[in-house]
């Protein structure tokens, strides 16, 4: 069962600005999918679409196989939750505690209840300790886990997140891919992101759309993506790091590299492929301290 | 400028911040109840005494006290002066200022003191209070006291908000100032009222982003509060033996006034 579709949607801004132009988009239920596109692409547009912040001029958007337009704000909140970009932008209590628990108390839930979401999404985000911190104390990091676990406790069978890595450190960067990764794979929630962050998203996304001044300009696993690098530049999008150096060398320096490695595994794997075994030491990690 | 609302204090383990903040709150009150009612300024100095007392046994850095204070010191002096120099009848000096001669009176000076010492005492309760207790359960205690929830809303909201609206003028202010934005009076001036009017615009569309957040999590034009405990009978016991406090010392001065 589709978990979003979109079909045929178009959306104008009040100035005039056509912002989407007949998307087509669509997310299988437990799939993690991302929205590539550069800044005004139309990402963060298609976003507050989906859950009902700004209505389509035309087309259909169904949320669990229902039109959106059908569901209750109740019904809407509880099957799409949407992390912002600036964590500033959604913690509005002045405790971590009340945050999370605002979403499950605006459900009506027994007291009990909503406790037990706050303690569940601020495990799920490595977060219980931060419970009766002030929300002004926390960290952006800390702030971004926080938000994402106020999400978390309305229980939505759709995340969609705006750029979740933005602002964070590297460290910060992989712990949230990684928790997202953890709630996508084991407790099978549908995970749509929308970024301009290219080099993690091969080790996370089943599919990626690339979106190009409101248009989906492809759409497929990562590995379709990025070797149309024609399409990536019209996007002014980018190779993942990894996969430009490798594009570079089979290039300019006839290193015979098979297809396109888009994980520092894959590359790793095919240059080990080419150095010759003499060359290699053997248990080379022993060496070091 | 910003330890102005700095609120670390009220995170610290001592006494004061163990008791329920609803004990804090009513014991509060009936202080300025108590100073709101006193006719001689000896109840308020004292009050006012026992506070910065209290504040300086904390360990408050003073200069967090003193900017603190600075605002109602000023609203003091100013009450001190045309309290002086307007009302009452037994002269005390006169001074000339700019030509015209002004009369001190000793019972303006009196009246503007007792003012004084009840502005000082009144706000240094205020003061211990939330350098002891944190804003959001100050809140919580007043919805235990059914104050409405459409206001505490947009108290918790603004409380909130004032740390990022900071954040985000002080970093305004810090871009101004390396593009020498401050080096000269009117170029002082055009820059504040820049930053003041960035300000309000950024505040707008804040509110906008939040009121979108607040939705997307079922908000639906109230916001929902969890229950309060019940209050503790060490609680109870402390705000009785405060009240009882309260009570005798004014009686005391009512029957020195008396």
């Amino acid at each position: 069962m589709k978990a979003v579709a979109v079909t045929g949607v178009h959306f104008t801004y009040d100035d005039g600005t056509e912002a989407l132009s007949g998307i087509d988009f669509q997310v299988e239920e437990g799939e993690f999918v991302a929205v590539l596109g550069s800044n005004g692409s139309g990402k963060t547009t298609l976003i507050a679409l989906l859950v009902g912040l700004i209505k389509a001029k035309s087309g259909r958007i169904e949320i669990g196989g229902r039109e959106i337009g059908s569901l209750t704000a109740e019904e809407l909140y509880q099957r799409v939750g949407l992390v912002f970009q600036n964590p500033n932008d959604q913690l509005f209590a002045a405790t971590v505690e009340e945050d999370v628990a605002f979403g499950p108390r605006n459900l009506n839930l027994p007291e009990e209840e909503v406790q037990l979401r706050v303690r569940s999404a601020l495990t799920a985000v490595a977060a219980l300790p931060l419970r009766g911190r002030a929300i002004h104390h926390l960290s952006f990091g800390e702030q971004k886990r926080v938000s994402l676990a106020g999400v978390l406790a309305m229980r939505p069978a759709v995340l969609i997140l705006d750029e979740p890595t933005a602002g964070l450190d590297p460290a910060g960067e992989a712990q949230m891919m990684q928790l997202l990764k953890k709630l996508n794979r084991e407790e099978g929630m549908t995970v749509i992101l929308a970024t301009h962050s290219v080099d993690m998203l091969p080790l996370f996304a089943n599919r990626i759309y690339v979106l190009d001044r409101g248009r989906v300009l492809q759409q497929g696993p990562s590995e379709e993506i990025f070797c149309h690098q024609e399409m990536i530049d019209r996007a002014k999008l980018r190779l993942p790091y990894v996969s430009r150096l490798m594009y570079e060398m089979k290039r300019h320096d006839g290193v015979p590299i098979d297809g396109l490695p888009l994980t520092i595994g894959e590359a790793r794997a095919q240059l080990l492929e080419l150095i010759p075994k003499e060359m290699i030491l053997p248990g080379i990690e022993e060496i070091g301290p | 400028m910003f330890d102005l609302f700095s609120d670390i204090f009220t995170y610290r383990d001592n006494a004061l911040t163990r008791i329920d903040p609803r004990a804090k709150v009513v014991i509060a009150l009936a202080a300025l109840i108590a100073l709101l009612t006193a006719e001689r300024v000896i109840l308020p100095l004292f009050v006012f005494g026992i506070c910065l007392g209290t504040v300086a046994a904390l360990r408050i850095p003073a200069k967090l006290v003193a900017v603190r204070l600075a605002a109602p010191l000023s609203i003091v002096a100013v009450l001190v002066v045309i309290q002086t120099f307007f009302t009452g009848t037994t002269p005390l000096f006169t001074i000339t200022l700019a030509g015209w001669p002004l009369t001190a009176k000793a019972e303006g000076l009196r009246q503007g003191v007792f003012l004084g010492g009840r502005v000082l005492g009144s706000v240094s309760v205020v003061f211990l209070l939330g350098v002891v207790t944190p804003a959001h359960r100050i809140f919580q205690a007043l919805r235990w006291f059914r104050i409405s929830r459409n206001w505490l809303e947009i108290a918790i909201l603004m409380y909130r908000y004032i740390f990022v609206l900071m954040d985000r003028v002080a970093d305004l202010a810090a871009a101004q100032r390396l593009r020498l934005g401050y080096t000269a009076r009117g170029r002082a001036m055009k820059s504040f009222t820049a930053l003041a009017g960035s300000t309000i615009i950024h505040s707008l569309e804040q509110a906008k982003r939040t009121h979108d957040a607040m939705r997307l999590r079922g908000y639906r034009g109230t916001m929902p509060f969890g229950p309060l405990p019940e209050l503790g009978r060490r609680d109870r016991m402390i705000t009785a033996l405060c009240l009882i406090g309260i009570l005798s010392a004014r009686l005391l001065e009512w029957g020195i006034t008396g």
